[in-house]
């Protein structure tokens, strides 16, 4: 194997004499010291999404301890890496979902409702790490969630940022704890037992209440216990992700959280006539995390099949991108949003950084995820074709560098 | 003010006795009557409840009272074909052809008096249920007694075409029955020819005595049998009528599709039929205008703008239906005396939009009483009609309109004009 | 040219050799068992031709550049040089694909009789207005179907569940017909009835009985009495032959008593079996049960089939799937259990006749876009995902599921002598980006994707033009792009992921960020200014303003 490697790198060497592949970059990979893991992995095509959106054909990815090393065409390996060839595959950055519950696998542990505003609970301790519908959202791509509480209360708490490894413990997985607020503007956290937040206007009060309180303690330079991670969002060292839904709620939210609050803020779902707002998104520079719906008929009621995420994609807001809101949408059909957004004319390009880079920057996490990039976490997928279509299969998942599924090994789980 | 205290002058000079009230003269400012158009100026000779001339700028004939309305604008009294105003709301549940919506009619009840307060002097019972409920009653809002009060018994068969196997299926098991009756009937008719013929070939053979038996033979031809075919049951004479052409029928339709519904159990047959559909945002019927246009049938609808499924841009059903050719009768909203008061207002709507104007005026005169088949009698002002008449002060779309007087067959029942 | 000379005679020469040919390369040949389409054309007669483009027929062929011409609502032809009357519609799609109008099984009564109604409870009053009328008469139809059917109350009941649903509730003004068509199906199944969806009448539209008995796999005791009934039919049909045979006046005829009639249906050939089963177990046992008696069975769900796929193979199974389903394995199984992706693939190998159907049978219109019948070219595409070929892939959603519903001598392919339902689409019917573009149903436009509100804004195309007879100018060119595809010849495409055929549409992302698609327009939203539809009235200048946004409903 090691010959044939030497005979591909001695071709390309000789194709890379002649070709022009723009911007150098490192053109070997570094040697391994001692007590260092390595893997270099070769690929049919490799879609980098990085800055010059290059796409290495074929492609080689290689890592060391879990960090990108080396992306680019094939190139001569060091001693000690562990190779693996998948010359028929794609090499494509791993998905990330903005908005999973899947955390504790199932639908329950999504609510605590008691409070109307739960700002200091966490999403952590319900998860099961390693559970089924994470391994199978692992298995179909998606390699980062941010498992959150569910929307029944105006804040519903702190989110964590979890890599799907397939067996694993919290610790080694998860990625940020918390890793951001959850908030629910409108469409779900109203009160019907008689405390304040029946109406929009009570909904309204209750977050500016809370955060009022926040930003207080931030300007005494107090630490407030019950309030610690809120505070911490408004000095915008966490982001926040708000649920909202309808032009006038998913405008509300743009309004408070960004023009009132100035936090780092993205609006989730956008759905039921909330893409006719996309504009005011847009000169507000709000990200829009959309999904599960992804299109509108009877709230727009324009005769036609509104194509939402087409809509919000073509205003031009910073960093677009789609979520299942799991498991309303399995997880592992995270793929299907980025599918039927490109159907709708979001070129497919777009769409697969709308599952990937995207969500990344959106969150600012994309000093380690969304592209395949030197410095970034190995959460490298296989792909047999292009990952918008259904048609393609994964062949290998790897997280940090480290194969988490493999279809040769553990058959097709999706 | 002026107007009011100038009529009752008119009419206090014009009628001095009860007897002299059965000829009078109306002179308006404008009628609009229908059947003739617009008429400045018009003068309406009316005799013993029913009109007799109606010309522009008639000279009357010395004798006949006068009443001077010169600013009124007067129109044929405002039907409504299909309402169950004054009856149980709640109904029943039946489908039996035979039942009789004037079963339910209670006499001497306010809400006749507030109906013709509204100017509508005639109505169109029609009886509760689905399928084939059964028949409706034409009913003038005013009258002690149950047969003072109607007009026309049956008026219409109410139908309802759906499309599903079991609504189909009421419309065809009642064609067959009437079939078999036919057949029935026609077998009967076989055998009493039959028997006609042996009977003849019995007396041809006595006629040989003739002198004999004269007066037998004067008897037998005397005694000649006629053919009396046996009645129809109750639930197959309606269809009978139907068919024969003395009974119409009005059927409700929800969708464009129940018309092809409808034609596929209508097949061959030929009946006079108008379609009613209420109309709700959303709906298809703009399929089949056309279609309707082209028969040159008759619709009933509500004075109701609708969505175009799926969107919020604004249809006329009745404009286009109208447009398209089909003949257009508008009742009001719902079945309450607030809705029948607002009845022209929505109607006037409907003509802001785009409905031709006489055409609006028509759909709630002279097509409902067509619906009712009492379209020679009502709906028009003109010579030979029950003088039903309505009085207002301006164009009777104008929603700033005074309602002067309600006429009710030749008599003022109703508003300022009442002596 | 030297060329020309070749091609006329290499079209001589194919001619000439047509009968022996065994694969017609251009489908000239009538199908077996009919009589040849007559070529006395009476003046009634219609013609649509659809001229220059890819042409999938669905029995594993493509047909480049080619002509197919439909006369009276049925394919005539389908090749090169096909000549064109005079007064035929002619659909100019160079640069389109034709394929065979999909079928959808398990389709819900909404897409035939729905009405638009973003309330779901509108449907159910709807059917309660008539249900109260419905009841009386709807037991009179169940005693004369008891009658029929000798009295098999629970068959008679199925009968006529679908009897009263079918053509007599069809609506071909239907929103939700309209977006079935829109999807590229053209024909669906409901209530085991094969429906067709036209659009300009009422009568035709259900296409046959569905040649379809149900039998309940359900629970032990549903199972003890399926075998029962059929050993019983069986035990009858032995006597009832014998008897006949003997031909003895004088001994009674064996009585039908308590045989079940779709039993005997299926024994007799008259009719197919249809259960639904999942489990492996419960597959293993109606594949013994088709191998004692001698039926091949549809079985609808097929969950587990994976597993005991080379029986249900040597059983003659046809399996309707759902690629996507998913039911976790328990774990207290020891073998294999559960879903699998690769359900479709591996029964398929087996030699199982694989159909798939959509997640779900309604039109979903509330926003969750890709799991509702609309879907289904996407369920194809992940059974292709699970390793089926393309090709099997397209006729799992088109020639199988019509074979199960005994009128495959209609649908599912584009064959000489069946039904003109076909689609014309920008690019391969199962890639995510094509949308369709026309869809025909017995060679009239039943779907125009420019002519509906729906999706006219998504990814615009331009018009494709039909004309009345082929104008002058382009006679010539017809004719050369006719010759010109002659060299090329039809091939029979495998796999077309392959990369055989150039895809139209890029298949892998672009490297340049933010550029739309290279479509000749550029997409433009128009959420406010829908395209008006051609017969409606302009609304008048003093339009009132809309009216206020209804409450939204919560997301689920």
């Amino acid at each position: 194997m090691k010959l044939t490697l030497l005979k591909l790198a001695g071709g390309v060497m000789s194709v890379l004499a002649f070709a022009d592949l723009g911007r150098a970059q490192t053109e070997s990979l570094p040697a391994l010291e001692p007590g260092q893991r390595g893997i270099a992995i070769h690929v049919g095509r490799a879609i980098t999404l990085d800055g010059d959106d290059r796409t290495h054909q074929p492609g080689l990815v290689a890592a060391i301890d879990g960090r990108i090393v080396y992306v680019g065409r094939p190139s001569a390996v060091p001693a000690g890496y562990e190779v693996v060839e998948r010359p028929q595959t794609w090499a494509v950055p791993g998905m990330i979902d903005l908005h999973a519950h899947i955390g504790s696998a199932g639908f329950g542990d999504l609510n605590d409702s008691v409070f109307s505003v739960g700002a200091e609970l966490r999403s952590a301790p319900a998860i099961v790490p390693g559970n089924p519908l994470l391994r199978t959202a692992c298995a179909a791509g998606v390699t980062t969630l941010f498992l959150i509480p569910g929307s029944g209360t105006s804040i519903g708490g702190f989110g964590t940022l979890f890599k799907t490894r397939t067996r694993t413990t919290f610790d080694r997985a998860v990625f940020a704890n918390p890793g951001g607020m959850k908030v629910a503007q409108t469409h779900n956290p109203e009160r019907r037992a008689g405390d304040v937040g029946a109406t929009r206007a009570g909904l309204s009060w209750v977050l500016a209440e809370v955060n009022g309180r926040a930003r207080a303690a931030n300007a005494a330079g107090v630490e407030d216990f019950a309030l610690s991670a809120l505070q911490r969002v408004h000095r915008r060292e966490l982001p926040v992700l708000i649920h909202c839904a309808g032009s006038d709620g998913t405008a509300a939210a743009v309004r408070m959280w960004k023009l009132q609050y100035d936090t780092h803020s993205v609006i989730s779902h956008g759905s039921l006539g909330g893409h006719r707002v996309a504009a005011f998104a847009a000169a507000a520079d709000m990200p829009v995390n959309h999904g599960p719906r992804t299109q509108d008929f009877f709230v727009s009621r324009t005769g036609a099949v509104e194509p939402s995420a087409f809509h919000y994609w073509k205003s031009g807001l910073p960093n677009f991108s789609l979520n299942t809101d799991s498991p309303v949408i399995p997880q592992h059909e995270l793929l299907l949003q980025g599918t039927m957004s490109a159907r709708q004319g979001v070129p497919s390009s777009q769409a697969l950084r709308a599952l990937t880079l995207h969500p990344a920057r959106a969150f600012a996490i994309d000093h380690r995820l969304g592209s395949l990039e030197v410095g970034k976490d190995a959460d490298v997928v296989l792909w047999s074709g292009d990952p918008l279509d259904p048609r393609s299969r994964v062949e290998t998942v790897l997280i940090e560098g480290e194969i988490q599924y493999d279809r040769a090994v553990h058959g097709q789980w999706f | 003010m002026k107007l009011f205290a100038s009529a009752l002058l008119a009419i206090a000079t014009a009628l001095p006795s009860a007897a002299a009230q059965d000829v009078f003269a109306l002179r308006v400012g404008r009628a609009e009557t229908i059947g003739q158009g617009t008429l400045d100026h018009a003068v309406i000779l009316v005799e013993n409840g029913v009109i007799t001339v109606v010309g522009q700028d008639l000279p009357v004939e010395r004798g006949i009272p006068i009443i001077d309305l010169p600013d009124a604008v007067v129109m044929p009294g405002l039907i409504n074909c299909r309402t169950r105003i004054g009856v149980d709301g709640r109904g029943g549940g039946g489908a039996d052809i035979a039942a009789r919506a004037s079963a339910e009619l209670y006499p001497r009840q306010d809400v006749w008096e507030e109906l013709l307060a509204t100017g509508t002097t005639t109505l169109g019972i029609y009886p509760p249920g689905n399928g084939i409920p059964g028949l409706a009653a034409a009913v003038r809002p005013a009258g002690d007694t149950v047969a003072a009060m109607v007009l026309k018994d049956p008026a219409y068969l109410q139908l309802y075409l759906r499309s599903d196997r079991g609504s189909k299926k009421l419309f065809t098991d009642a064609f067959e029955k009437l079939d078999k009756y036919l057949e029935k009937v026609a077998k009967e008719r076989e055998k009493f020819d039959k028997d006609n013929e042996k009977s003849k070939d019995k007396d041809k053979d006595k006629d040989k005595d003739k002198d004999k038996d004269k007066d037998k033979d004067k008897d037998s031809k005397k005694n000649a049998p006629e053919f009396k075919p046996s009645q129809p049951d109750d639930d197959v004479r309606p269809v009978l009528d139907l068919i024969t052409g003395r009974l119409r029928a009005v059927i409700g339709i929800r969708k464009a599709g129940d018309w092809l519904h409808l034609l596929d159990v209508m097949g061959e047959r030929k009946f006079e039929f108008d379609l009613q559909c209420d109309l709700r945002d959303d709906l298809d019927l703009f399929y089949i205008a056309e279609e309707v246009g082209k028969r040159g049938l008759r619709v009933i609808f509500d004075p109701t703008i609708i969505q175009h499924p799926g969107t919020r841009r604004e249809r006329s059903m009745p404009a286009e239906f109208a447009k398209a050719g089909a003949k257009l009768a508008l009742s009001p909203r719902s079945d309450s005396v607030e809705a029948h008061r607002d009845w022209l207002n929505q109607v006037g709507e409907l003509v802001r939009y785009g409905l031709d104007r006489q055409i609006a005026l028509r759909a709630v005169t002279l097509e409902p009483a067509h619906v009712l088949g009492l379209g020679d009698k009502l709906g028009s002002i003109e010579a030979g009609r029950t003088a039903n008449l309505v009085f207002f002060d301006r164009d009777p779309f104008d929603p700033a309109r005074r309602l002067l007087g309600v006429m009710l067959d030749g008599r003022f029942v109703s508003g300022e004009l009442l002596p | 040219m030297k060329i020309r000379n070749l091609i006329t005679l290499l079209t001589a020469a194919s001619l000439a050799a047509l009968p022996l040919m065994p694969f017609a390369r251009a489908q000239d040949e009538a199908p077996e068992g009919e009589a040849a389409p007559t070529e006395v054309d009476t003046e009634k007669d219609t013609y649509v031709a659809v001229v220059g483009a890819d042409i999938y027929t669905g029995t594993g062929e493509v047909l480049r550049g080619a002509t197919m011409l439909v006369r009276s609502g049925k394919i005539r032809r389908i090749g090169y040089d096909v000549f064109i009357p005079e007064n035929a519609r002619v659909v100019h799609a160079a640069g389109y694909r034709v394929y065979p109008g999909m079928v959808a099984l398990s389709a819900s009564t909404r897409i035939t009789d729905g009405t638009l109604s973003a309330d779901p409870w509108s449907a159910v009053e709807d059917a309660v207005h008539g249900r109260a009328v419905t009841d009386k008469v709807a037991d009179e139809l169940v005693e004369d179907w008891v009658e029929e059917w000798e009295g098999d109350f629970e068959t008679a009941q199925a009968f006529d569940e679908a009897a009263l649903r079918s053509s007599d509730s069809y609506d071909p003004f239907s929103s939700y017909l309209v977006l079935t068509l829109a999807a590229g199906i053209t024909s669906v199944e409901s209530s085991n009835l094969p429906i067709k969806l036209r659009r300009d009448k009422i009568e035709d539209v259900v296409m046959g009985d569905g040649g379809l008995v149900a039998f309940n796999w359900g629970g032990a005791d549903a199972r003890r009495t399926v075998r029962a009934d059929f050993e019983k039919a069986a035990a009858y049909l032995r006597e009832f032959r014998a008897w006949e045979a003997a031909g003895d006046k004088s001994v009674k005829e064996p009585s039908r008593r308590g045989v079940n009639s779709g039993a005997l249906r299926v024994l007799k050939g008259e009719a197919r079996p249809k259960f639904s089963a999942d489990g492996a177990n419960d597959l293993l046992g109606i594949a013994r049960l088709a191998q004692t008696f001698g039926f091949r069975p549809v079985i609808d769900g097929c969950r587990e089939g994976w597993i005991v796929a080379d029986e249900l193979g040597r059983a003659g199974v046809t399996a309707i799937v759902q690629p996507r389903e998913r039911r976790a394995k328990d774990e207290m199984m020891v073998g294999p259990a559960g879903s699998s992706i690769e359900n479709a693939a591996i029964l398929h190998k087996a030699g199982v006749q694989v159909a798939v159907k959509a997640m779900n049978g309604n039109v979903d219109l509330s926003g969750i876009a890709g799991r509702d019948i609309l879907a289904l070219a996407l369920d194809a595409g992940f059974a292709v995902r699970g390793g089926m070929s393309d090709a099997a892939a397209l006729q799992s959603v088109t020639l199988v599921p019509a074979r199960i519903l005994g009128v495959d001598h209609r649908i599912g392919s584009l064959e000489i002598g069946k039904d003109a339902d076909f689609l014309i689409t920008d690019g391969d019917l199962l890639h995510y980006e094509t949308h369709v573009q026309l869809a025909f149903v017995l060679g009239e436009v039943a779907y125009d994707k420019n002519a509906e509100l729906y999706y006219a804004h998504i990814r615009p195309q331009p018009p494709i033009k039909i004309t009345e007879g082929i104008p002058p100018a382009e006679e010539t060119k017809a004719a050369e792009d006719g010759e010109s595809d002659e060299t090329k010849g039809a091939e029979k495409a495998g796999d077309d992921s392959e990369g055989k055929d150039p895809e139209p549409k890029p298949d892998e992302p672009a490297p340049k960020p933010d550029e739309p698609t290279p479509k000749p327009e550029e997409p433009e939203p128009k959420p406010d200014e829908p395209t008006p539809k051609p017969e409606e009235p302009e609304p008048k200048p003093d339009e009132p303003a809309p009216k206020p946004e209804e409450p939204p409903t919560h997301p689920s």
